[in-house]
């Protein structure tokens, strides 16, 4: 794909002393152990999946970066950001909830599941969910814009940067630890770091 | 580090201009030693016995580690500014050709050697300083704490002048030259290399500063070399005597300092952030390996003068 960086290769620090067991460890998992569907119910996940190809949509790509499946391990695990939001439910319970009032909205305009609608409906709804102006009576007890932005829109880009693939994308070194970076001015590089080609 | 402090890092174009002009004059320099002829190869004398000769070769191999510093450090330090300025290439060049003009030279000291490389050396330092106060002056902040910290270091420059001003007067001192800048040769030595020593210390207690002195022994360059120049500066500012015990015994401990300075520095290294098999940061980011060994070249130079000084005092004694 095209990139300001080209020929950018991140993984290329593998054996460098940019990275340690620690981060290989970790990258390792992001690479080769995507997790299976454990939390999501089928409906749930194809409707997440659906979401996930409009809010990041990765046309250029051979193999998509994966969003659902790490957001199914996030709910299986239980295991969020280390904070709750005051007013939303609990972890699992929002976005439950959030997925269902989702998938009612759809149904309520359009008469059909999210996932069956055209890419510029889908984009259309997504629209007014961050503009709150839902009629579904299920985001009743969680609000629309706030399980977009906080919910949908957050985790999905946290998960899609997280990923090396992403990284070379935008020139990312990965962690600054145990080889950080020496030249802080502007417009100077490490020869460690990502050549931006402008 | 913060990024107003290395904002602008680019010198402007007259800057940068000034710059290519040094780095021209210091090539041309360069060149005109290389080319110039070759005195023939005489039969090796034998290693000097004469108390000038032996201070004249201590004083040329003092100039020679102050070049050796001065070329690893401008090396790494103007490698990691990315060499943004051409001027920034001439320490390198400077420095190189008085390291190998002070080794040819302290090996027969006597002989006649050309002044050169070591002028070149004292102008070159002498615009490094100009251009250091530059660097430190356009950022914003001007004469700020974290500026003079974190900028091109104003001390630097000064031990390639060093370097280039005991290269010229062991030139001097080995053809026998019984005065330095109208003074008896063995005072004036004295008191440049305490000067130099006292700037070299207050450099290492600036930097030992911002390391907040976390290691006992980051004190020990502010506390031995000052000492070692008060030392060396009372017994060659008053009448020739034989040199005092004391003070040949502190600039030894100065001496040996530097040395151990490496040895700490390589430590300092070895404990940031991925140790040694992370040279590629560390040698940048961590204390630097080069800078202790001026206070060994300094302490060299200052017991050659305690030599002199005494020797200026018989020569007196025998007129």
């Amino acid at each position: 794909m095209k990139t300001r960086y080209p020929g950018y290769d991140v993984l290329a620090k593998w054996n460098s002393p940019s990275f340690d067991d620690t981060t290989r460890h970790v990258l390792a998992q992001r690479l080769d152990k995507v997790p299976p569907r454990r939390f999501l119910d089928p409906a749930e996940w194809e409707l997440l999946e659906a979401v996930n190809r409009r809010l990041l949509p990765q046309p250029e790509r051979a193999e998509p970066i994966p969003i659902t499946p790490w957001i199914d391990a996030m709910l299986h695990d239980n295991v969020g950001e280390g904070f709750r939001h005051p007013d939303m439910p609990p972890l699992r319970e929002a976005w439950r909830t959030g997925l269902a009032a989702l998938a009612d909205e759809a149904r309520l305009r359009h008469g059909q599941s999210f996932a069956a609608l055209d890419v510029e409906v889908q984009d259309a709804l997504l629209r007014a969910l961050a503009a709150n102006d839902v009629r579904s009576p299920q985001w009743q007890v969680l609000h629309a814009e706030r399980f977009f932005t906080q919910m949908l829109l957050k985790t999905a880009a946290g998960i899609y940067y997280a990923h090396p693939w992403a990284w070379n994308e935008i020139g990312f070194g990965g962690p600054a630890s145990p080889r950080g970076y020496v030249r802080l001015g502007f417009d100077r590089r490490d020869p460690w770091e990502a050549r931006e080609v402008r | 580090m913060n990024h107003a402090v290395q904002a602008q890092a680019e010198s402007g174009p007259a800057a940068r201009a000034l710059g290519a002009a040094a780095l021209g004059l210091t090539c041309a320099t360069v060149l005109a030693v290389l080319s110039s002829r070759r005195q023939p190869r005489l039969q090796p004398l034998p290693l000097p016995t004469e108390p000038e000769a032996r201070a004249a070769g201590q004083l040329y191999l003092s100039a020679a580690m102050l070049a050796a510093s001065v070329l690893s450090d401008s090396a790494l330090e103007h490698y990691r500014g990315g060499f943004e300025n051409p001027g920034m290439v001439a320490p390198l060049a400077s420095a190189t050709l008085a390291l190998g003009a002070a080794v040819r030279a302290a090996r027969r000291p006597a002989r006649p050697a050309s002044p050169l490389p070591f002028g070149a050396a004292c102008a070159v330092g002498a615009a490094g300083l100009g251009f250091h106060v530059y660097n430190v002056l356009r950022r914003p902040g001007g004469l700020s704490w974290a500026n003079l910290f974190y900028a091109a270091p104003l001390g630097a420059p000064a031990a390639l002048s060093l370097a280039g001003l005991f290269g010229l007067a062991a030139r001097k001192v080995g053809r026998g030259a019984p005065t330095l800048a109208r003074m008896p040769r063995g005072r004036a030595l004295g008191l440049l290399a305490a000067a130099g020593l006292v700037g070299t210390s207050l450099e290492a207690a600036l930097l030992h500063f911002r390391g907040a002195y976390h290691n006992p022994a980051m004190w020990l360059p502010v506390a031995l070399p000052p000492v070692g120049a008060a030392l060396l500066a009372a017994n060659t500012a008053g009448p020739p005597t034989a040199p005092s015990r004391l003070a040949r015994a502190w600039l030894a401990a100065t001496a040996w300092l530097g040395a151990a300075g490496v040895a700490l520095h390589a430590r300092g290294i070895a404990r940031q952030m991925g140790g040694w098999r992370n040279w590629s940061q560390n040698l940048l980011s961590g204390p630097p390996l080069p800078a202790p060994p001026s206070f060994s070249a300094l302490a060299l130079a200052g017991r050659a003068a305690l030599a002199l000084h005494a020797r200026d005092g018989r020569r007196r004694e025998a007129v």
